[in-house]
């Protein structure tokens, strides 16, 4: 491939300073995944590489019961899809972790890696100089932009490809952040930013800062939670739009419920007041359509997805009467 | 010798070729139904699998020499554009950069049929050639071209084919408008006059990417003035004649090789530039050279499956009498001189006395097509049977009986009967395997969020081969036979079917046949891969060697036994005398007894019958459940009733249906390149942008082969299958998806977008 | 130019090297080992041609840097058969006609042995999901499903 170094810090402060220290001249290697398809593309040259792989106590899924589940930021995506108790418990997460991308991928990319990647926008891989790369425009808003976002675009239209991202935004998860020295914890949501914030990164890390874990809080009791994630493909595809919920049900009503959307926006999309709406929406077709009828009030479709809001619109009802079913 | 040089005709890709060759002039008994047979037929599994199965098979990909350096090619930004100026000396002075080459350090060769240069200055679209750099890795070579300072004049450009349909074709490619062509037949007029109703419609197809898995590739090497060359190809004598013609060299200087090779599916069938800048920079070397394209360069600059926006009309009476048709058409051939016309089926598949063709060839600048799997048929069967189910719908008939009520028993461009058609017993079998009375009598009918439809349509093709093809047999102590052609093996399984054939006739057991393939300085001259035509033109040639070569056998034990030849017969691989079958002589027996350590036969391809017409028939029919809230299709089954002569190989007939089929359902589904119109950048250019399907989107298919032989077509009976399992997939998947939700989807790729924006505008 | 000292165990054999950075694991393991049944495709993950095995898990070599795999295990295609008799995988890939053109077949096969090791007895839906990241452009893959299929010890013992 490209002539870089290669570095093995012993521990994150090490990593975290070297990193911070050069700037974008480094960059993190966990998986790999994202990294090295970014580096054969060219869109970014690191002089030098950052191993955490070999970092110890990153790695781990912890669960404690009454807390919530401890994700470090290197555990496997293919261990978070297989391991029993998310599967029970956080039934969204091991849906969504287990639909990305190909076995091989998921074998390999760390779940810190999944929030981290950066946009499969073609216009951003493909050898364009868009905004999100230095450039002055984003060639999509007037061109080929089916795949692009219907909100909270502008002035870059990217969609958000973390399948993983939208199943922890329902999820209400935390993401614990290594930065100059000490650890902070933020809510995922704040996370994420949109291009109108910084159309040159898609989340809130600041060189040298290391995302180390997600923390999932311990779920009410009887909850329920699904993903569903349209593909054009049905493997190894990107959502088209993703849907994300997590609700409790009492006497044919939703109690309470979380909805999180992946391929409509920059961003995981969440809408604190869709989520309010949810509280005492009765399971039947009319209240569904009604409520979903109401999703995206402030959507602005490009020239080719208009479609995209019909389809999360249909994503939503089916994922409400689909948990209500189970 | 019963050969002789003959004029002979054959159809390649709708192109009549008269060929002056040699063709065998034997006769031979036809086999009757593969019951009668012993290998041919018979569901034999691969000869040359263990090397595919262990990793131990070298594809050229593979190929590595001693002091081999590695070339990448440096491709045109922009889409239009001429070199200003150029300068390698930065890149040169890069340790272990060893070579570039360009238009200014290399003489003219001329490219695409002499409309351009091997490094032509004037840069018809993104991915045009402009340098080539050889170096110690492939790293280093791709370092150096990025060191190559190029200024370029920028010159106006057209991406999408109908604006390029309206602009000065010469602005865009300096290449004049294609001439159009044109087709009548009979009293159009008075097909109109005749008619009660009529339909009118126009669809679009997408330009579609090959993709084959392996890469485009060769590596080259130079021993004096003589040039090896291993390729990734289809087609190894056109390799040989275009690289010796670009560098000036004899023909037999040149030897190009090609054991096994990851897929063409068309883009392999012409020499590459790749091969030839290669060649130049090995002989200034002194080095071998490998060079290969990576994913991206693979969809941009290998060719593809040209677009079509073809508008139809057909009239007929009400008891469903086609009484004239009308088709126009336009395709974009690309940057460079090629054909896009997807009219023949058209003309031939349905019967109508009164048809009019107009079909224009439109220049844009982007990367070239190239033939793609049954080109042009894939693209027009989608539109014609679409039209006719329209039709059918329209006159209140069965989709089937329509085809049937206009069935054409003969050629009707040439105007000869067919060696075989058996398409009726394919409407018959398919539609029983779909079960075809559960369509929706009136589309879109059905209810609930998932609705199902079934549609058909129907399949023609040539691919009966031709002259010349000849094959060699040596037959060696312990009587071991190796079967030489000059043709090749790109993964069907020819390799496989040949030594059948000729264990089929000498009854030696398949463990003891080799068969050596693809290798100029080898094999006698046997046809490219492609059009379906290798096993109905190489087959019958080792089957004439075969047969001469049990003659020359049962020769030599005459002599050995000294019994005459007419008192002996060859009994299950052994020869033995009539009166007294104790009396035998195994082949291996044979050989001992002679001096010589080889016997060796020769044999060819017969002449095509005069006053007929080859070809496959077929139709596939699809049942879909389309989720109207997502727009997602789901293809649940696919029957394909094929008639294609006989089956040579179960197992690898069911591979090619099958890949042909998927290929047929993501080019209906998922497939689409796609262009920037600002900038005239292709953005999809990986494998997941460019969409071919997963394990995951495959249905169930089912096979069913309605003939047994075409005993007219040549000495084994057999007709081509590749192409013909692509043909009709697309088409009857966009009928059916018509007749599960009612609404028309009018191109391709029918993707959820498509659908939704369909069924919400509808509503 | 760095050159990192890495060990690993490749097909059964402790294997000891000095890498540079750079160096992808599947350019290694072809250019360094000449074990070229290890297919590149597309170069990015997409394809599928490159799968090998780390540490038990199928991976793609093409999004993996060679200096990584210190202290690891790998398995090839090559390391499949033994003594020069095909694994059962590979014998029923030939049997069942599940190979083509062939170059996407080394991977499919890792790929596939992968799932076995983890799950001796897998459903159809598993076989699916296990080569979902191997396009093969050529069979239609319903010959590469059987073969699997055919290959699951339980069926062998049934036969």
């Amino acid at each position: 491939m490209r002539e870089f170094n290669f570095t093995n810090p012993s521990t994150l402060d090490e990593a975290s300073k070297i990193l911070k220290t050069s700037d974008s001249s480094s960059a993190l290697l966990a998986g790999g995944t994202d990294l090295l398809s970014l580096i054969k593309h060219e869109i970014i040259d690191p002089e030098n590489l950052v191993n955490i792989k070999n970092l110890n106590g990153f790695d781990k899924i912890v669960y404690r019961k009454g807390e919530g589940l401890k994700l470090g930021a290197l555990v496997r995506i293919s261990d978070i899809a297989e391991h029993q108790i998310i599967k029970d418990k956080f039934t969204v997460l091991s849906d969504a972790a287990s639909v990305i991308a190909s076995p091989q991928l998921r074998n390999m990319g760390t779940i810190g890696g999944n929030l981290c990647q950066r946009p499969r926008c073609w216009y951003y891989r493909e050898e364009f100089d868009c905004i999100r790369k230095g450039g002055d425009i984003c060639y999509a808003y007037l061109g080929k932009n089916k795949y692009h976002c219907i909100v909270g675009g502008g002035p870059c239209y990217i969609v958000h490809p973390s399948d993983t991202a939208v199943a922890l935004t329902a999820l209400d998860a935390k993401v614990t952040i290594y930065s100059n020295g000490d650890y902070k914890s933020i809510p995922i949501q704040e996370f994420f930013i949109l291009p109108e914030v910084n159309y040159l990164k898609e989340n809130v890390l600041e060189p040298g800062e290391i995302v180390t874990e997600i923390f999932i809080p311990e779920p009410k009791a009887d909850v329920k939670s699904k993903y569903i994630k349209f593909m054009e493909r049905n493997a190894w595809d990107f959502a088209v739009v993703s849907v994300a919920s997590v609700m409790n049900l009492s006497n044919g009503k939703i109690s309470s419920g979380k909805l999180a959307w992946g391929g409509v926006a920059p961003v995981p999309w969440q809408e604190e007041q869709l989520n309010q709406k949810m509280s005492g929406l009765s399971i039947d077709d009319n209240s569904v359509e009604e409520f979903s009828k109401s999703l995206f009030e402030n959507s602005e479709p490009l020239e080719h997805n208009e479609y995209k809001l019909i389809l999360a619109k249909n994503l939503t009802k089916r994922i409400i009467k689909e948990i209500a079913a189970d | 010798m019963p050969q002789k040089i003959v004029k002979s005709k054959i159809i390649f890709e709708g192109e009549i070729v008269e060929t002056i060759g040699e063709v065998s002039t034997e006769e031979y008994e036809r086999w009757g139904a593969n019951e009668n047979l012993k290998v041919v037929g018979k569901p034999v599994s691969r000869i040359d699998g263990y090397d595919k199965v262990s990793g131990s098979a070298v594809y050229t990909f593979d190929k590595i020499l001693q002091r081999m350096v590695y070339a990448r090619t440096l491709r045109s930004p922009l889409p239009h554009a001429k070199i200003k100026r150029i300068d390698i000396s930065k890149a040169l002075k890069v340790n272990g950069i060893l070579d570039v080459i360009t238009f200014q350090n290399t003489e003219d060769i001329d490219w695409y049929w002499n409309s351009s240069k091997l490094f032509d200055p004037h840069l018809r679209y993104q991915g045009d050639e402009i340098a080539c750099a050889a170096a110690e890795t492939a790293e280093l070579a791709e370092q150096a071209l990025k060191l190559i300072e190029v200024d370029y004049d920028e010159l106006p450009f057209a991406v999408n084919t109908k604006k390029a349909l309206e602009s000065d074709p010469e602005k865009l490619t300096g290449f004049k408008k294609p001439d159009l062509f044109t087709y009548d037949r009979g009293d159009f007029s008075k097909g109109i006059s005749e008619s009660d109703e009529s339909v009118e419609d126009t669809f679009t197809t997408p330009v579609v990417i090959h993709n084959p898995t392996e890469v485009h590739c060769s590596t080259v090497a130079w021993d004096g003035g003589k040039l090896t060359v291993w390729d990734s190809t289809q087609a190894i004598f056109s390799v040989r004649n275009a690289v010796a013609d670009s560098l000036k060299i004899n023909i037999n200087d040149v030897r190009v090789i090609k054991k096994y090779m990851g897929g063409g599916f068309g883009s392999k069938l012409e020499a590459g530039k790749y091969t030839v800048m290669a060649a130049l920079l090995a002989r200034r070397l002194g080095r071998p050279v490998k060079i290969y394209l990576d994913r991206r360069e693979m969809n941009l600059a290998v060719g593809n499956r040209p677009d079509s926006h073809q508008t139809l009309k057909v009239w007929g009476k009400r008891d469903g009498t086609i009484t004239a048709m009308s088709y126009k058409s336009f395709g974009a051939v690309g940057a460079y001189p090629q054909g896009a016309a997807a009219n023949w089926p058209f003309r031939t598949m349905y019967k109508c006395p009164n048809i009019k063709v107009e079909d224009q060839n439109v220049f844009i600048n982007a990367g070239r097509a190239r033939a793609f799997r049954a080109p042009g048929h894939v693209q027009g069967v989608f539109a014609l049977d679409s039209i006719i189910d329209d039709f059918a719908y329209k006159i209140g008939m069965d989709p089937i009986d329509l085809r049937l009520k206009n069935y054409a028993e003969v050629d009707q461009v040439f105007n000869v009967p067919y060696t075989s058609k058996l398409l009726k017993e394919a409407y018959s079998a398919g539609a029983q395997a779909i079960n075809w009375d559960l369509r929706n009598k009136i589309p879109g009918s059905g209810n609930g969020v998932i609705k199902r439809g079934i549609g058909m349509a129907s399949q023609i093709w040539w691919g009966g081969g031709g002259p010349p093809a000849h094959a060699m047999l040596k037959l060696e102590r312990g009587g071991y036979l190796t079967v030489i052609s000059g043709t090749q093996d790109i993964g069907t399984g020819t390799y496989t079917i040949l030594a059948q054939v000729a264990a089929e006739i000498l009854e030696i057991p398949m463990e003891k046949i080799e068969v050596i393939l693809g290798d100029t300085g080898v094999g006698p001259y046997a046809p490219s891969s492609g059009g379906s035509q290798t096993i109905a033109s190489v087959a019958p040639a080792v089957r004439d060697a075969s047969e001469k070569m049990k003659s020359k056998l049962i020769s030599a034990a005459a002599a050995i036994m000294e019994i005459p030849e007419d008192k002996i017969k060859y009994n299950n691989g052994e020869i033995e005398s009539i009166e007294d079958p104790a009396k035998k002589l195994s082949i291996a027996d044979i050989l001992k007894e002679l001096r010589e350590e080889s016997l060796l036969m020769n044999g060819s391809r017969e002449a095509n019958p005069d006053g007929y017409t080859t070809n496959s028939f077929g139709a596939q029919f699809a049942d879909v459940s389309v989720d109207t809230e997502t727009g997602k299709i789901t293809v649940n089954k696919i029957a394909a009733a094929h008639d294609i002569g006989r089956p040579m190989n179960q197992k690898t007939l069911e591979n090619q249906f099958h890949g042909g089929i998927l290929q047929g359902l993501s080019y209906a589904l998922m497939e689409e390149r796609v262009i920037d119109e600002s900038t005239g950048q292709v953005v999809n250019l990986n494998m997941h942008d460019y969409k071919i399907p997963t394990v995951k989107d495959v249905p169930k298919i089912e096979i069913i082969i309605v003939s047994k032989s075409d005993d007219l077509v040549n000495n084994v009976g057999a007709k081509g299958i590749g192409e013909p399992a692509i043909i009709p997939t697309a088409g009857a998947i966009a009928n059916a998806v018509y007749n599960a939700i009612g609404v028309r989807i009018k191109s391709l790729p029918i993707t959820p977008d498509k659908v939704l924006n369909a069924i919400y505008k509808f509503n | 130019m760095q050159m990192i000292a890495i060990e690993f165990n490749l097909n059964g054999i402790l294997v000891k090297a000095e890498v540079n950075p750079g160096v992808r694991l599947i350019d290694f393991l072809r250019d360094e080992y000449g074990l070229t049944g290890t297919k590149e495709g597309c170069g990015i993950g997409e394809c599928g041609a490159c799968t090998i095995i780390l540490d038990g898990k199928a991976v793609n070599s093409c999004l993996i840097l060679a200096c990584q795999i210190d202290g690891k295990e790998i398995l090839t295609i090559e390391g499949l058969a033994n003594s020069g008799e095909l694994h059962r995988l590979q014998e029923n890939f030939l049997k069942k006609g599940a190979v083509q053109c062939g170059f996407c077949t080394p991977g499919m096969i890792i790929s596939a042995y992968s799932l076995l090791l983890l799950n001796p007895n897998p459903a159809e839906q598993e076989i699916r999901e296990a080569i979902a990241g191997n396009l093969c452009r050529c069979t239609g893959y319903k010959q590469i499903i059987s073969a699997i299929e055919e290959s699951i010890v339980v069926n062998i013992e049934n036969d």
